[in-house]
């Protein structure tokens, strides 16, 4: 009991915004969050078709290595993207929770990202992203920004100018 | 504006304008006919009247005046000739612009061109339009204003040195032709013993005025007038000095006889350019070349225009009688559905369900077919607009062109119909540009002077024939053998070796064009790969025949519908990969006895001949042991010309599929056409086969 109190009064002293958090009522994004190896992710809701547990991927023989291959969503074909491979990540096994996020890109296409773990949907304040600064190039293009938010280091994502360099 | 109304009024204009395109055309052959006549006026009447509901002001102003002359013209008053038909002809353009800018979305339509309306409405009163002569705007007619010098009393009395100068000017307005022979400035003489520094009396203009039309005259054809008798207006003195407005008064009625004699010249013989100061056809640009005539840019632009405006709503037109079909088969699919449950539910014996199954194949079929009727439209739709695209052209190039049209009622998907209106624009405007000769040429050649263009549509089972076919000079086998070789395309031992057929299909290979000189309009080399490319989208194919001196025939092939493909299906360990059916000739086992090496590559001998032999396990799935091929099939393809053996280590028979694009990411990938869903719900790759070649020639 007395840590709790002890935890609280210390977290307000560390962050004294943390209360306000909880009770923004700003302008916010709302992101779908997923997991790349221990790094959390985010993508604006308005982007996302949906979110499907992965089956059978078909391979397409001659390919990016960046393409994992095509599904069949309701009688429409859909290229599915390895997302380790779009942050230079190593490649992993598909596990239980890996997951597909369907996301429609500008022109109406659709593609499907190869995810470690979908997380959950959260609504950022937008005067949480910071832009990205860095000096590498072609990473910058695809991180909208970064997000401090509640103890949490969210990396956005631009689908579009992410999956734009490779069409 | 009523978004819902001005839609169902596109639709209706659209119609009309398309219909009106041809209308025009036809009646420049028949220009008594009555009926068309009526349906003309009826057109125009019917599209100013929705544009009027819509309250779009420059469309009214436009077809109200189209349609007042129109009127005239059914009653007798008006004769439909050559400076009314350019007059009207324009006008058609200005509204098929209006609608397709609307159909695109503007709802803000420009102010009308005042010289162009004026233009009607002196047609309607009776007068014969002015000149529609270029200032600096290459697209719009105006009237030709004239400015006196300076320093000059525009009340007083013209002056030698005024009249001379406004003649320049004029001559200057008037001289668009392109070959620009007539000089700019003409040097006339007053006739002896008048006095030049005093005013200008009517003979000594008179005079004047002859000499100028002998100096224009040098260049023409001996027939025609030569003088020009011009009569001064009623009421004038004769005797008296003239004045600036009874000096144009002259002016016009010297344009209208001046043009009265061009129509008879040009019917009597036509000529490569037209007069400076005849009417001409297209509003003909200034010596500046223009990249396209206007027409035939329109003809050209309504594609693109119409392909910008399907964004906004892209609607089929369908007979109700195919809808009460479709209703009746849907109902029949209800009665087997329900069928087949009651089968599922109870004990059936094997012979109910098998009947079942077999009702339901056989609705389901039809169906199908049903369905896909009603995305079926006429040729027709395509073929509609080449009338004025040829007219224009043989107008502009000054040869004599007559184009008929066969076939035109067979039906096609509309996809394929919109898909397939640029190439075949392209292929026709190629032969009335480098096809048909000049009419002097022909004449020469024994010809008749009128070359002919034949447009034909047939359906040849489950495929469209399409042809264009001229009766011009010909392509020259040799000709275009040694032009691949200076290319650099082929060596000259090849190019030796490519039979006439082969020689004929280089021209549609990118960059090789031959025409001498690279016209607007056909001859930079872009325009027949592009075409055969677009063909090749369509699973289609094209054919060049061509006799030198005789003619040439271009057909193109292409499957009626352009979603469901019939294709085999082969496998390679799980994965299933489908080829289109029309392209398999043949399937056997395969044996390593029967295959050798030849220069590299490997042939497989099939009855006395050597076929190229490709192993797609090679590509398809790669890393996976294949030294035990006897069970592996070869599959016999035709890409383009050329047999082609490709090895598959399963053939699982043919299965129509329903291709299905793959995705923006993968769409420049070589080798597939699509995927689609198979039977047991797999996925399938669909290959495409040209593609497939350059994977293995790499």
């Amino acid at each position: 009991m007395e840590q709790d109190i002890n935890l609280n009064s210390a977290e307000s002293y560390i962050n004294p915004n943390a209360e306000e958090e909880d009770n923004y009522s700003g302008p916010s994004t709302r992101c779908v969050m997923f997991t790349l190896e221990n790094e959390t992710y985010g993508i604006q809701v308005k982007k996302i078709r949906e979110v499907l547990r992965v089956g059978n991927i078909r391979s397409v023989p001659g390919s990016n290595y960046q393409v994992l291959g095509i599904i069949n969503v309701r009688g429409v074909i859909v290229t599915v993207v390895d997302m380790r491979t779009m942050f230079n990540l190593p490649q992993k096994e598909i596990t239980d929770v890996s997951r597909i996020i369907i996301v429609e890109l500008d022109d109406e296409q659709t593609v499907g990202m190869l995810v470690d773990m979908v997380q959950e949907v959260k609504d950022i304040p937008e005067s949480r992203f910071e832009p990205l600064s860095s000096a590498k190039d072609n990473a910058s293009r695809h991180i909208q920004g970064i997000a401090h938010f509640q103890d949490r280091v969210i990396i956005l994502v631009d689908a579009d100018t992410m999956l734009e360099q490779h069409i | 504006m009523d978004e819902e109304i001005l839609q169902d009024f596109l639709v209706e204009a659209s119609e009309l304008v398309d219909q009106l395109n041809e209308q025009l055309v036809d009646l420049e052959q028949s220009p008594e006919d009555a009926d068309l006549l009526n349906a003309i006026f009826r057109g125009f009447h019917t599209i100013k009247g929705g544009a009027g509901f819509l309250g779009v002001t420059s469309l009214v102003e436009v077809c109200h005046r189209a349609e007042n002359v129109f009127d005239k013209i059914r009653n007798g008053e008006v004769a439909y000739d050559a400076t009314v038909a350019d007059a009207i002809l324009r006008a058609f353009d200005v509204i098929s612009d209006f609608i397709e800018q609307l159909n695109a979305g503007e709802r803000e339509l420009p102010e009308n061109d005042s010289g162009l309306l004026d233009e009607l409405d002196a047609i309607f009163k009776g007068q014969v339009a002015e000149q529609p002569v270029e200032e600096a705007a290459p697209q719009e007619p105006g009237e030709v204003h004239l400015e006196l010098p300076e320093g000059v009393d525009p009340d007083g009395e013209i002056t030698d040195d005024e009249f001379e100068a406004l003649l320049n000017q004029r001559d200057h307005l008037g001289n668009d032709s392109p070959a620009g022979n007539v000089s700019q400035e003409m040097h006339l003489e007053l006739p002896e013993g008048a006095d030049p520094d005093g005013d200008i009396t009517d003979d000594e203009f008179e005079a004047l005025l002859n000499q100028r039309d002998q100096l224009i005259d040098i260049d023409d054809q001996p027939a025609g007038q030569k003088t020009a008798e011009l009569h001064l207006p009623d009421g004038t003195d004769p005797d008296g000095d003239i004045t600036d407005d009874e000096f144009e008064a002259l002016l016009n009625q010297r344009d209208q006889l001046v043009s009265e004699v061009e129509e008879a010249k040009v019917a009597v013989t036509p000529k490569p350019q037209p007069k400076p100061v005849a009417p001409k056809p297209t509003s003909a640009p200034k010596a500046e070349p223009k990249p396209e005539p206007k027409a035939a840019s329109t003809a050209s632009k309504a594609p693109a225009a119409k392909a910008a405006g399907k964004a906004a709503e892209s609607t089929v037109r369908v007979d109700t009688r195919r809808l009460d079909e479709i209703m009746n088969l849907v109902g029949e699919l209800v009665l087997v559905r329900n069928r087949l449950l009651t089968l599922r539910g109870s004990e059936a014996s094997h012979e109910q369900i098998s009947n079942a199954v077999a009702n339901l194949d056989h609705v389901t079929t039809d169906l199908q077919t049903s369905v896909m009727k009603t995305r079926m439209q006429p040729v027709k739709k395509v073929f509609g607009r080449f009338p004025r695209v040829v007219r224009d052209l043989a107008r502009k190039l000054g040869k004599q062109i007559e184009l008929e049209l066969h076939g035109e009622e067979t039906d096609l998907d509309k996809n394929l119909v919109e898909a397939l209106a640029d190439p075949l624009v392209h292929l026709v405007r190629n032969s009335v540009d480098h096809g048909v000769e000049m009419p002097d040429v022909r004449e020469a050649a024994g010809k008749p002077s009128t070359g002919q263009i034949i447009l034909a549509a047939e359906q040849e089972g489950d495929h469209i024939l399409l042809s264009i076919t001229d009766d011009g000079k010909g392509m020259d086998p040799d000709m275009l053998r040694q032009k691949a070789v200076e290319k650099g395309m082929m060596d000259e031992v090849s190019a030796n070796q490519l039979d006439d057929k082969s020689a004929f299909e280089l021209i549609l290979s990118a960059g090789f064009s031959t025409a001498e000189q690279i016209s607007d309009i056909s001859g930079r080399g872009v325009g027949m790969d592009v075409v055969k490319n677009m063909i090749t989208k369509l699973n289609g194919s094209i054919d060049i025949n061509s006799v030198l001196g005789k003619g040439t025939q271009i057909r193109i092939r292409v499957p009626l519908t352009l979603a469901i493909l019939p294709t085999l299906m082969v496998a390679f360990q799980e994965d299933n990969y489908a080829i289109p059916l029309t392209s398999v000739q043949e399937i056997f086992d395969f044996n390593s006895e029967n295959t050798n090496v030849i220069d590299g590559q490997q042939m497989v001998r099939l009855r006395h001949k050597s076929v190229p032999l490709f192993f797609l396990s090679d590509w398809l799935s790669p890393g996976v042991d294949k030294s035990d091929r006897s069970h592996d099939k070869v599959v016999i393809v035709l890409i383009g010309n050329q047999r082609v053996g490709l090895v598959v280590d399963q053939v699982n028979g043919q299965e129509e599929v329903v291709i299905k694009p793959l995705g923006v990411m993968l769409k420049k990938l070589e080798g597939y056409a699509g995927a689609t869903i198979t039977g047991n719900g797999q996925i399938a790759l669909i290959l495409d086969l040209p593609g497939v070649m350059q994977r293995f020639q790499m």
